[in-house]
């Protein structure tokens, strides 16, 4: 790839990011609700406190000076305090983030490792009962709502049969010293698998609830892919040279099927993201999904603002990774 | 080689299996686990404005006051106090009392954790948010090393309650810290010591045993029962409910209403209720048409049959009020009469104000009280009050209502608020005195405000009680708000529990609680 490419392309990222603060920043200030009132809530204060909690917050500057103010200290690197934890948001962010991480990698893996055999092999068994059975699971895996699914799955086996735990990420009783904050990859670093099963019991049932879906599009994209593939020229020509049949559909009918679902699988890795703030809720995850969420509902400006940029920056990320995937997985597409 | 792949399979398959299907391990004796709404937002007691990050703190840091099971005002850390004159109030500490390391609290703990609450910029360069919660004091004075007199700047009856909102402190600690350790680690003298506080998670205790006892007057005094607390955030009101039903918690808060049945058939679990303090209303904007006119406004309370709505969506649980103060509220008049449910009555009043063939309205709602909305809609309608329901957002609907004194952009209002201080003071002055912050029916009657202000500053308690009493008549008749319900705070608890009751002001406190 060409570096000064690359270059080009991260520096067309500025101004989106940029129009991503100034619709933040807008959307939160022209959103009705003050936050100073929900802080204060139904207890009393007197108007002179009101003022000063007010100055505190920086509420009483008018919106373009608050907005000139909040982009000069977001170049710094500063997001401001949060209102309600009354700490640097990027401290609290930084707080719940891992897990978020570590809930988004896992779903994502757990769906790539499930969609692409299974796509593949409804490709292969095309208009058989496999290939209907799994048309018909994947649409429902797109369809449940995941606050519904996620409750369903905590009542059948937390509730019920009692083998997996309701909510959080790691029982009480289990310590891990913190080296990546994602517990699963800390554990095994300790070398404490019991930690790392008991993690594993944590997350696998929001990373099923926040994965299925996911799974069942990236499935039905590969399925689809991988059919057409099969029916080029150059795979008919591959069997004909005799070919082993496990060989064409690795080496060259797979890797070009796959480039739709890496397309997908960027774009709906930053909707995990978002599907995050559900499933984080349902489980007890202390993830940045339920933080923003919450955030969101008391006006928290400075948190709601970073986290957003945070998401976008994410998702433009995710973006240009899917374009540099492209060029490796089919050398004839340049960035 | 293809064998090779299906060992590697079957074995990898197998290993997730048996990790994932690991039990759970049981909770600990003496493990008492709480399953909560909220996070804390920080450990310091002095910069935050949350309920229920006090409920957490209030295991690990004591106050000089709190509050007995019938919501009386009760010494705490203090072993008396006393109102020297109407602006000065000594309070004298128990003999005793350390702090988690052992250092005895003094008066000077007392006096920094004042200074601390009222000082602009005392929170590390921050001013504390429940500076508001001290109302009019000026100072604290130490007498001697038991002994503190807080000065106020003006009379302020409520005082010794609103003291109960709030925790001392260690000076020592506070210092060496700072505002940023305040906010993560704890240095109370509380029946419960930090552990480990895993933000958005879980908050971990152990019993403190150096613990001084606590109050006096709530018995048992002594060292708390179990030895391991735990307050487990978890937002979701179905996956709490899970929680408690799978016996992962042990106390549950905001059980759900329709959730109750579940609860209460399961053969390990119990509901606990206890009389809230949040007053259920319907506010009317009282400045333009139609409820500027009374007798529109009685209309509509003698369409709406409370019980049955009480009955069917609350289940139960709730008891009527006919003024904004719940039945446990000091200064509440017992004697207001009721608007019966009466559609006839109803109709001849809308009749009498000029809508014999009724009127359409809108009433907003937040997604909370929908249910109860919409019944409420539907008994409107019926009685000629054609009732559409829309459903907005807390805050959207809160600057819509309470404009303090703007014109208010709606008509009718499904809303509520709370009175943890059970003092009028909360609850009577901020939703009906004029242009004040919960107004939200955009009343002014001159006669309140004037009772309200006497209120404020008249010290003999019977005749401050008196004047409440006298607010409460006339805004009965006034009607600016339709009072509705008090409704009870719901708990669902585990039968292992005991010891453990709920309290009016929301608070859990762990002291007594323990599991078998």
């Amino acid at each position: 790839m060409n570096f000064g490419k690359f270059i080009e392309r991260l520096a067309q990222l500025i101004p989106v990011l940029l129009g991503v603060l100034v619709i933040v920043f807008s959307m939160m200030a022209l959103t009705p609700g003050d936050p100073v009132d929900i802080m204060i809530g139904d207890q009393p204060i007197s108007a002179e406190q009101e003022a000063n909690l007010r100055h505190d917050m920086g509420l009483d500057l008018p919106p373009v000076e608050r907005f000139v103010k909040f982009l000069g200290n977001a170049i710094t690197g500063d997001f401001g305090l949060s209102f309600f934890h009354r700490r640097p948001v990027l401290d609290v962010i930084a707080e719940r983030l891992p897990a978020t991480i570590e809930l988004s990698l896992f779903s994502l893996i757990l769906a790539l490792l499930t969609s692409i055999p299974l796509g593949v092999l409804a490709a292969l068994k095309k208009n058989t009962i496999f290939d209907r059975v799994s048309t018909v699971v994947s649409l429902f895996g797109v369809s449940l709502p995941g606050f519904w699914f996620g409750i369903l799955l905590l009542m059948l086996f937390a509730v019920h049969l009692q083998i997996l735990p309701v909510s959080g990420r790691i029982d009480y009783a289990y310590e891990v010293d913190a080296v990546t904050h994602l517990l699963l990859i800390d554990s095994l670093i300790a070398g404490r698998l019991d930690t790392f099963a008991n993690v594993l019991s944590h997350l696998f049932l929001p990373a099923l609830t926040l994965g299925l879906p996911m799974a069942a599009i990236l499935m039905r994209v590969t399925r689809t892919s991988m059919l057409e593939v099969m029916s080029q020229d150059y795979i008919v020509f591959a069997e004909a040279k005799g070919i082993s049949r496990t060989s064409i559909l690795i080496r060259h009918a797979l890797k070009n099927a796959l480039i739709p679902t890496v397309t997908v699988a960027a774009l709906e890795t930053g909707s995990l993201l978002g599907g995050n703030m559900i499933v984080e809720s349902v489980f007890g995850w202390p993830g940045l999904g339920r933080l923003v969420v919450e955030s969101i509902f008391v006006r928290n400006y400075p948190l709601v603002q970073a986290a957003v940029l945070f998401y976008a920056v994410t998702y433009v990320f995710l973006n240009f990774f899917a374009d540099i995937l492209y060029t490796v997985l089919n050398p004839r597409v340049k960035l | 080689m293809r064998d090779h792949h299906i060992t590697f399979l079957t074995t990898a398959a197998l290993a997730v299996s048996v990790l994932i299907t690991t039990p759970i391990i049981p909770t600990q004796a003496g493990e008492l686990r709480v399953g909560y709404t909220e996070d804390a937002l920080t450990l310091d007691p002095a910069n935050h404005r949350k309920r229920t990050t006090q409920t957490i703190i209030r295991n690990m840091y004591d106050g000089l006051v709190t509050r007995d099971p019938n919501m009386n005002v009760v010494p705490q850390a203090a072993e008396s106090w006393k109102a020297i004159n109407a602006t000065t109030y000594e309070v004298i500490l128990q003999k005793g009392i350390t702090f988690h390391d052992g250092s005895p609290m003094t008066s000077e703990d007392v006096k920094y954790t004042f200074d601390r609450l009222t000082k602009d910029g005392a929170v590390g360069g921050q001013t504390s948010p429940r500076k508001s919660l001290v109302g009019p004091l000026k100072e604290v004075q130490i007498v001697d090393d038991r002994t503190v007199r807080f000065i106020l700047s003006d009379p302020w009856p409520q005082f010794m309650a609103f003291m109960t909102l709030h925790e001392v402190v260690s000076k020592k600690f506070a210092e060496k810290v700072g505002a940023d350790g305040m906010s993560k680690s704890v240095m109370g003298s509380g029946p419960y010591k930090l552990v480990k506080w895993n933000k958005g998670d879980s908050v971990i205790m152990e019993r403190f045993d150096g613990y001084y006892g606590g109050s006096q007057d709530l018995k048992p005094v002594g060292k708390a029962c179990s030895e391991t607390v735990i307050f487990k955030t978890i937002p979701e009101n179905a996956s709490r409910v899970a929680a408690l039903l799978s016996g992962d918690v042990h106390i549950i808060n905001d059980l759900p209403p329709q959730s109750v049945k579940q609860v209460e058939d399961n053969a390990n679990t119990r509901v606990m209720t206890v009389n809230g303090t949040r007053s259920t209303f319907m506010a009317l904007n009282t400045q333009k048409k139609p409820f500027n006119d009374v007798r529109v406004r009685r209309a509509v309370a003698h369409s709406i049959n409370r019980q049955l709505i009480v009955d069917k969506i609350l289940g139960g649980k709730a008891t009527l009020i006919n003024g904004i103060l719940g039945p446990d509220a000091f200064g509440k008049n017992k004697n207001l009469p009721a608007y019966e449910f009466d559609i006839a009555k109803s109709k001849a009043l809308l009749a009498e104000a000029g809508y014999p063939n009724g009127l359409d309205v809108t009433l907003d709602v937040t997604g909370k009280d929908k249910d109860a909305g919409e019944a409420i809609a539907s008994l409107l309608t019926k009685a000629g009050i054609r009732t559409k329901v829309v459903v907005g957002e807390s805050s959207t609907l809160t600057s819509r209502f309470r404009t303090k004194g703007k014109p208010i952009d709606g008509e009718m209002y499904l809303t509520s608020w709370g009175n943890g201080s059970l003092d009028p003071v909360g609850i009577f002055v901020p939703t009906h005195r004029t242009n004040d912050r919960g107004n939200s029916s955009g009343y002014s009657n001159p006669a309140v405000d004037k009772l309200l202000d006497a209120a404020n500053t008249e010290t003999d308690r019977a005749k401050r009680a008196d004047l409440y009493s006298q607010a409460e008549a006339i805004v009965n008749k006034d009607l600016p708000k339709v009072y509705l319900w008090v409704a009870q705070d719901l708990y669902g608890v585990s039968n292992r529990l005991s010891g453990w009751q709920p309290s009016s002001d929301g608070r859990i406190n762990l002291h007594d609680a323990c599991v078998k």
